[in-house]
């Protein structure tokens, strides 16, 4: 590799073999003081790092923790689960060290070509200058890629893995976890884990569809209704929907949790009328099929002002000139709509609205604010409750109860599903295929 | 239905052809107008009932007479930030913390976003590609599916109950989002750039002086929409904070009980208006950052 950077015409310099070992001696020997130090420092800073937790942690990662806790004998035992995630940074960290190692490696072996063709070696400040201009790129992506790796990736790795332990149930801290399959089987089988989970996801496809469509068509009919031509001052009537938009949804899903609520106004109506109170948020069985219209009902409040101002926007790039041309045919109201705004639409859109699906498939809110709490009412489900999505089930199991494992594996089965359905989605779109001739 | 033919018939505009009022015109137009009050009242009517509840004299949702409160007034509000039950409702501090979350988030999380689309957008380089499929993948992952790891991380450092987890949380992962803004510049004409290239200027000069100025629109967009994510969000303030004197607005009126409704009603309104009114303010650009996903001619 040194080889092909010194173009093969001269052996390793010496001072980029000594960088390799001990990071920034080169630079140092080059006269580069402070960047020599910097690189020492972080050697110095790796080392003790995995000398004094780092490798051990790293064991712990294979292992999941040796020692039962022991109170008689006063041992302090393993934590599978921390020796899981720590086990899993020190890797983490392990590559980011060989990053910062492969960087040093590159730096000295550049400095020793300057030499060699009997350049000054760079200044810290040069150093610093050449950064900020041809390394623009890497220098802006450190933070966001750190960011990212801590908050975004490791935790989703790690749930990866957990999937395939047994934590979580019986096996909490002081018992001791194991690399297994266990959490697959139980959702696999008949059993009631295995039947909540069916049921759970085919309501979760259907309201998915649902959602969808119902926000799309209700979203698309307004902006249709907007852009009426006997309509005046649309400006007017758009800013309704658009307060809708604004409100932050969490108060608007509240707010519709207590509108319909069991002393809420629409019950205190039902009462005042003679008739008896109805449970449509309550957690009970008769509910069911009240909150999952409501729910439905409540998500497209929420949404449909934000598709109509997309479709919009949309709408008023169609070339009036397709319409003209089609009512010179004979064409119907409805068959403008349906050859020629429908497929616009549904073509721009298309990317849009596969993320909308996903969004919708995995939409943890909506039940979560408007109904919430007692899962033990469900005979037939295992801590769900029967609106309860996927990912709702799978907050239930890992946040609520500990049921780690059969949650991680949930949340890679939503993973699957997902990608599977916005790749198939994706592809089949229009957008994808004719993209080319369309730009 | 008098009322809205007459608004559709007296205002004329000089340059259409007068129309002939047809029986099959005024039905249509009658039909579009009631489907305009409905609609609208379908969306107006949930925000005016919170508004006016807030202003009950009554706190108890029971006490209402159906939908309206049996009497008014400004007293809630007023409780809102003076009368916290015990400590049971700290309001105000809730606002803070909020604001301070929100606020500090949305900075740190603008400057990254932006920093990342830009260089995605702007830079030829190896990873990019990676990169790129990467964020893909990460999207497709249920939101908080490390819910349990991000708990024992933010553990781990000490900073359960801690309002910076949260901040670290939101401004890290932000760069995430970063394809609208990526989008964006996508559509902005390189030759500024190759301009202030030739001029000399380095890279770090040209995203300060040349591309920052010339993104208002974005900029405005990702620190609203930065914002309003930690402004509204409640699970991982849920999950990471446990002292209700460190909680955000969101967590407390999620656990507002039927007894406190105009409480709720009062604080949800105290927080939403500001909210409302800059969307309105800024509904050209949400507009715009809104159709940045869609696929253009």
């Amino acid at each position: 590799m040194m080889k092909s950077n010194l173009h093969g015409e001269r052996k390793i310099s010496p001072h980029v073999f000594l960088s390799a070992f001990v990071w920034g001696l080169g630079q140092l020997l080059y006269g580069q003081i402070v960047k020599g130090l910097l690189y020492l420092a972080a050697f110095a800073g790796a080392l003790w790092f995995f000398i004094a937790r780092g490798f051990r942690d790293i064991a712990g990662f294979f292992t999941l923790g040796t020692v039962q806790e022991n109170l008689w004998l006063g041992t302090t035992g393993d934590n599978s689960m921390r020796m899981l995630i720590l086990g899993l940074f020190a890797l983490f960290a392990l590559v980011f060290a060989g990053v910062i190692w492969y960087a040093n490696v590159k730096d000295a072996a550049f400095t020793a070509r300057q030499a060699a063709r009997g350049n000054r070696p760079r200044g810290f400040r040069e150093s610093l200058a050449a950064m900020a201009d041809g390394k623009f790129h890497a220098a802006a992506l450190v933070i966001p890629v750190v960011g990212v790796c801590l908050f975004s990736i490791l935790p989703i790795v790690f749930m990866i893995l957990i999937a395939f332990t047994n934590l979580g149930g019986e096996v909490v801290h002081p018992a001791l976890a194991d690399w297994s399959f266990a959490a697959w089987q139980k959702i696999l089988s008949v059993g009631k884990v295995g039947a909540t989970f069916v049921k759970i996801l085919s309501w979760n496809v259907l309201w998915a569809v649902a959602s969808t469509a119902l926000n799309f068509f209700a979203g698309l009919s307004l902006a249709l209704l907007l852009s009426k031509k006997n309509v005046r001052a649309s400006k007017f009537w758009r800013s309704f929907p658009v307060v809708a938009y604004a409100v932050p949804a969490f108060i608007s899903m509240l707010g519709f949790r207590f509108m319909f609520s069991q002393s809420g106004p629409i019950n205190q109506m039902l009462t005042a009328s003679g008739r008896d109170a109805v449970f449509f948020l309550s957690n009970v069985e008769s509910a069911k099929w009240w909150a999952r219209g409501i729910g439905l009902f409540v998500y497209a409040w929420i949404m449909t002002p934000s598709i109509m101002l997309m479709t919009t926007g949309i709408l008023s790039n169609i070339s009036s000139d397709l319409y003209e041309a089609a009512s010179i045919d004979g064409a119907s109201p409805f068959m403008k709509f349906r050859r020629i705004t429908l497929p616009f639409i549904l073509f721009s859109l298309t990317p849009v609205l596969i993320s909308q699906f996903v969004g919708n498939f995995n939409n943890f809110g909506i039940f979560f604010f408007l109904r919430g709490g007692l899962q033990s009412n469900y005979a037939d489900y295992f801590l769900a409750s029967d609106t309860d999505l996927l990912i709702n089930w799978l907050y239930n199991l890992s946040v609520d109860n500990n049921y780690y494992a059969i949650g991680a594996a949930i949340s890679l089965v939503i993973f699957v599903i997902t990608a599977v359905l916005s790749l198939a989605v994706y592809v089949n779109s229009k957008a994808y295929k004719t993209e080319d001739t369309f730009r | 239905m008098s009322t809205s033919r007459t608004v559709a018939d007296s205002s004329p505009i000089p340059s259409r052809r007068p129309r002939r009022v047809t029986p099959g015109r005024l039905f249509d137009d009658i039909a579009t107008y009631t489907a305009l009050l409905a609609v609208s009242a379908v969306f107006v009517f949930p925000a005016l009932w919170l508004v006016l509840a807030s202003l009950s004299k009554t706190g108890d949702l029971f006490s209402f007479r159906g939908f309206f409160p049996s009497a008014y007034s400004i007293d809630t509000f007023r409780d809102l930030f003076t009368n916290d039950v015990n400590g049971l409702y700290p309001y105000g501090k809730w606002f803070i913390n909020t604001l301070y979350v929100a606020g500090v988030s949305s900075v740190l999380g603008t400057l990254l976003v932006i920093l990342t689309g830009y260089v995605m957008s702007r830079f030829q380089f190896k990873g990019r590609d990676a990169i790129k499929k990467a964020t893909l993948l990460l999207g497709i992952f249920p939101g908080f599916m490390g819910m349990t790891a991000i708990f024992i991380i933010v553990a781990q450092l000490g900073l359960l109950n801690r309002l910076e987890a949260l901040i670290l949380l939101y401004a890290g992962t932000a760069p995430l989002g970063y394809l609208v803004q990526k989008g964006y510049f996508d559509s902005v004409p390189g030759s500024i750039h190759e301009a202030a290239k030739m001029d000399g200027a380095s890279q770090l000069t040209i995203f300060i002086r040349v591309t920052l100025p010339l993104s208002k629109p974005m900029i405005v967009y990702t620190a609203l929409t930065t914002f309003a994510w930690p402004w509204s969000d409640c699970l991982l303030p849920q999950l990471l904070l446990k002292n209700r004197e460190v909680w955000t607005v969101a967590v407390g009126l999620y656990n507002m009980p039927d007894q406190q409704f105009a409480r709720f009603a009062a604080g949800s309104v105290f927080i939403a208006v500001p909210i409302v009114i800059l969307y309105f303010c800024l509904v050209k650009y949400i507009v715009s950052g809104l159709t940045a996903g869609a696929v253009k001619e």
